[in-house]
């Protein structure tokens, strides 16, 4: 066992820290209240290069390893989990499958500009009657000449509004279920394919978040992700974990974001003659938050130790998302109670985590579905 | 080694400078605790008339006059002081930690080997050992530091470190001439001169500093009205500075200047850390900020909560009828 | 060309910093950076770099294996290489001893411009600059505020003086040491972090600097720490009552000119 920081991971956690507290930071709150996608922070943060993060050196990329994407990941995120979104979706969802399976004119085309910042990508699972049950996903592909004809509404798409292109989930046979699922590229400009509702979001503002909406799109050969039909939730099956541990990060970024908050509010704010870190109650709040936070974050590294190695981290990523957002409510709640009404002002920022927290309930699949998941892990079909 | 002190005389526009007065003040007080002389050393071109201004402090001045002192240069400057350490052999060597001093005394410790404090802002002798006050890490930490031999001492001092109270010496005037050659590798081309008729701000008594709470460079006009009244100069937050609304000259903080007047008003200053690190050592601190929540009121004796735009009109008219009485 | 790169790491300004039991020693909490001032030091440096032929930014700082951060920091900007020289069992008081290893250093590896940042902002003694330069026997342009090449050889350089701004041509080989608004440091590019997480930074005895032991360790250091204390705390703010705003105003010239008695 070693939970050492190697000191190139070290390194890095301090560079991402820095950078995140002098480019995001300050622009959170603004983010925030505009809720308009902040191009200028696109272009300046997206030009650094971290959205090949994950991908290899040979291709402009990074090639970071896991530990290392779940710290970019928490920093990120505490900075701004409206601009995180937008950048995690370039990063991760966004890309992988035309990282995958993308032939080399459609990476030139869509990875390797995605990875630059010049293209915004994005994935389509949701639509407005299924979410975690991707069996029940209406949007239809099929087979259509050289290529394919897709048609369906995706709903919930983060960056779908403004994407340059996009990962689409369809059904190539609706009586099929799972087992038809195929992920076909979508790009902007293609006829037929436009965005529809944008949503007006509770929290994470600033993210585009909307409908995606695709009527008798045809698309070529080449643009269908995958080796052979009907593997979709296989090759989901490749990132899943890596998402809801990301989901986890995201989690514990909001939470170490507000908690920060609340440790200078409480230093700083006097009460009865003395700054309220001194009171018991107060300090009590700090000891929960902490423990919480330290579990979070050794669930969280741990899962990405365990992908790594190349270990099972199916159960554990699922547990680690479900756990680190319950922790970041925990957190986020706690703040609020500690800077008492002024957490109630859109003037100071508790409000904001408070809000932001509320999502991650529901990316990286809602607890109960999780939970079903874990359990039935954990005890199989009896 | 002698036990006679060494003050280093700093000019600005033909004037002596007070935090030269502050430090002549507190010299006479260490030498007559020695029982030894304090000397002032004033170098430049055309001072000798200002040595009267100086000799009730101390027992002798030391003046260097010519033409090659006009402007201050490290080299021509550390060659007389050098001089000077050498022929009269005072243990301790005191200048400001001004932008002169902090280019000056390092170069003269390097070269004669001295024990060097720089950025002080109190000192006492206590059985003929000098302990020597500094703040640090921001001023979260008071170091108290003492040279380990006093054979060669050189300290700085912020501004405003000490009073200042006229003596009633009558020091012997001497002038030296010493035949400094300025460094050939540097050559100076130009000189611009800024708006020389303000104070410098850390030398300023009265400060009264705009955040960004004054929401607007021309919001300024009344906190320059408001120094003009108490003779105070504006000074600014990081914000205001990086927003271009004032100079960075202006400047207090972290990345500015560190100050410490006698009063120190902040309008709209939040009081971030790099802020108030560079202030909380002014004697008094007075706060104006509308949000009650802002951390300048930590580091205040006197805080009003309420709109900036609506205090400040009455605190000039208040300000001047004060001044009117007198 | 040879362009050296003083750096320091310094705490955190952030950084909580506690007086151990023996009130001589601190407790600093484990938040370090590249020095404020230095970091405009290794920006200047990256951009002389492009205006002169076949240059090359060597960083160095004196201090304990921590400071390795640091200067992978400023691999990351774009500086070439680094070294450290390890302080570990030196003493790190005095201004002049680390003067003296930088300025060993220099003569060992070569230079024709050294940049440092004028201060560092933990002990605020903003010496080093002047005093390396004095030890190679160099002229050094303190706080300045522009850096432009004039010919391989020389330097035109400004700085602000006392209200003044003024300009110099300096000669090279030369020291400066660089002021706030210089330039804007750049946040390093991932393509700059990964050299760095790769570079590797020798660690340096500076006893083979040409140093004898006793020129630097402890008894070297011409001044010593009595103690440390934490400043007096500021009594609690006076919050200034009244129904207007004139009446706080009035309260509070009064206050200030007979409780305070500053007016």
């Amino acid at each position: 066992m070693d939970f050492t920081l190697t000191e190139q991971q070290e390194f890095f956690k301090k560079v991402i820290v820095d950078t995140v507290d002098k480019m995001i930071v300050p622009k959170a709150q603004e983010i925030d209240e505009k809720d308009e996608f902040p191009w200028d922070l696109w272009k300046e943060f997206t030009a650094l290069g971290y959205l090949g993060l994950r991908y290899p050196e040979e291709i402009g990329g990074m090639n970071a390893d896991k530990i290392m994407c779940m710290t970019f990941y928490e920093e990120i995120t505490r900075g701004s989990v409206g601009f995180a979104q937008s950048v995690i979706m370039n990063i991760l969802m966004g890309t992988y499958f035309i990282y995958r399976f993308g032939n080399d004119s459609i990476k030139e085309r869509c990875l390797y500009p995605a990875m630059r910042g010049e293209k915004i990508a994005t994935i389509c699972f949701t639509e407005d009657q299924s979410g975690s049950d991707l069996g029940a996903t209406r949007t239809t592909a099929v087979k259509d000449g050289n290529g394919w004809r897709i048609n369906g509404t995706k709903m919930w798409i983060t960056n779908g509004p403004i994407c340059d292109f996009c990962t689409v989930l369809a059904t190539t046979d609706p009586s099929k279920g799972l087992k038809a699922l195929n992920f076909f590229l979508v790009e902007k400009g293609t006829p037929g394919f436009s965005s529809g509702q944008v949503l007006n979001k509770l929290g994470c503002r600033g993210t585009v978040t909307g409908e995606l909406v695709f009527d008798n799109v045809w698309i070529p050969d080449e643009n269908f992700l995958g080796d052979e039909l009907g593997k979709g939730v296989i090759y989901v099956g490749e990132i899943l974990d890596e998402v809801r541990l990301m989901t986890a990060a995201m989690a514990l970024g909001i939470a170490k974001g507000a908690y920060k908050e609340g440790l200078e509010f409480a230093r700083k704010r006097v009460a009865f003659g003395q700054p309220i870190g001194n009171y018991q109650l107060i300090r009590e709040k700090f000891a929960e938050m902490d423990t919480l936070m330290n579990a979070a974050r050794l669930m969280i590294y741990y899962g990405a130790w365990m992908m790594e190695n190349n270990m099972d981290v199916r159960t554990l990523a699922a547990e680690a998302k479900m756990f680190a957002t319950e922790v970041c409510l925990k957190v986020v709640d706690e703040v609020t109670r500690i800077y008492g009404a002024n957490a109630f002002a859109h003037e100071y920022t508790p409000q904001r985590y408070f809000r932001d927290a509320r999502f991650l309930l529901y990316g990286g699949g809602t607890h109960e579905v999780l939970k079903d998941f874990i359990g039935r892990n954990i005890l199989g079909k009896l | 080694m002698g036990k006679d002190i060494c003050v280093f005389i700093e000019c600005k526009e033909g004037k002596i400078r007070k935090t030269s007065f502050e430090l002549l003040t507190k010299g006479r007080e260490l030498t007559d605790k020695l029982l030894s002389n304090l000397l002032a050393v004033l170098i430049g071109d055309n001072v000798i008339n200002l040595a009267e201004d100086i000799r009730p402090y101390e027992e002798k001045v030391i003046i260097i006059d010519g033409e090659v002192y006009k402007d201050y240069r490290w080299d021509t400057y550390t060659d007389a002081l050098e001089f000077i350490t050498k022929k009269y052999s005072p243990f301790l060597i005191i200048g400001a930690s001004t932008i002169t001093g902090k280019d000056l005394f390092p170069r003269l410790t390097a070269r004669i080997g001295a024990a060097f404090i720089s950025d002080a802002t109190g000192i006492e002798i206590i059985d003929g050992e000098l302990k020597v006050k500094k703040p640090i890490y921001g001023g979260k930490i008071i170091s108290w530091v003492s040279p380990k031999s006093t054979d060669k001492v050189i300290i700085t001092f912020r501004p405003n470190s000490f009073s200042i109270e006229k003596g009633n010496r009558t020091g012997e005037v001497i002038e030296e001439k010493i035949n400094a050659v300025p460094d050939k590798r540097m050559h100076l081309v130009n000189i611009t001169k800024g708006q020389s008729e303000k104070v410098d701000l850390q030398e300023a008594d009265f400060i009264i500093c705009g955040g960004r709470g004054m929401k607007d460079p021309e919001n300024f006009k009344i906190l320059e009205e408001i120094a003009d009244i108490i003779g105070a100069r504006v000074g600014a937050s990081r914000a205001v500075v990086d927003s271009k609304w004032r100079d960075y000259e202006d400047q207090i903080g972290k990345s500015g200047k560190t100050v410490s007047p006698k009063l120190y008003i902040g309008c709209g200053v939040s009081g971030a850390l790099h802020h108030t690190m560079s202030m909380d050592t002014s004697k008094v601190v007075v706060a104006i900020n509308k949000d009650p929540n802002a951390l300048i009121f930590q580091y205040a004796d006197y805080g009003i909560v309420d709109d900036l735009f609506n205090v400040l009109p009455a605190l000039k008219e208040e300000l001047m009828a004060a001044k009117k009485e007198g | 060309m040879n362009i050296l790169v003083f750096v320091k790491q310094v705490a955190d300004t952030e950084a909580r910093i506690l007086i151990k039991s023996d009130n001589k020693s601190l407790e600093i909490e484990n938040k370090y950076n590249l020095n404020f001032f230095d970091e405009f030091a290794v920006e200047e440096a990256i951009r002389l770099k492009t205006k002169l032929k076949e240059s090359k930014i060597i960083v160095c700082t004196c201090g304990g294996k921590k400071a390795i951060e640091a200067l992978r920091t400023a691999i990351a900007m774009g500086a070439d290489q680094a070294y450290l020289i390890d302080n570990t069992d030196m003493d790190t008081e005095d201004p002049l001893i680390t003067a003296k290893i930088l300025a060993g250093f220099a003569k060992k590896e070569g230079f024709d411009i050294i940049l440092c940042g004028r201060q560092a902002i933990d002990d605020e003694n903003g010496a080093i600059g002047p005093m390396v330069a004095e030890f190679l026997n160099i002229p050094h342009i303190s706080a300045i505020m522009k850096l432009d090449v004039k010919d391989e050889k020389h330097m035109i350089v400004e700085r602000d003086l006392e209200g003044a701004r003024q300009t110099f041509e300096v000669e090279l080989p030369a020291l400066f040491t660089t002021q706030k608004g210089i330039n804007e440091p750049r946040v390093p590019l991932i393509t700059g972090v990964m050299k760095a997480m790769k570079a590797n930074i020798p660690i340096l005895d500076p006893l083979t600097l040409g140093f004898q032991k006793e020129e630097l360790n402890n008894g070297a250091s011409k001044i010593g720490v009595l103690f440390y204390e934490t400043p007096k705390a500021r009594p609690p703010v006076k919050i200034i009552d009244g129904e207007t705003p004139q009446d706080k105003a009035k309260k509070l010239v009064k206050l200030l000119k007979e409780e305070a008695k500053v007016l």
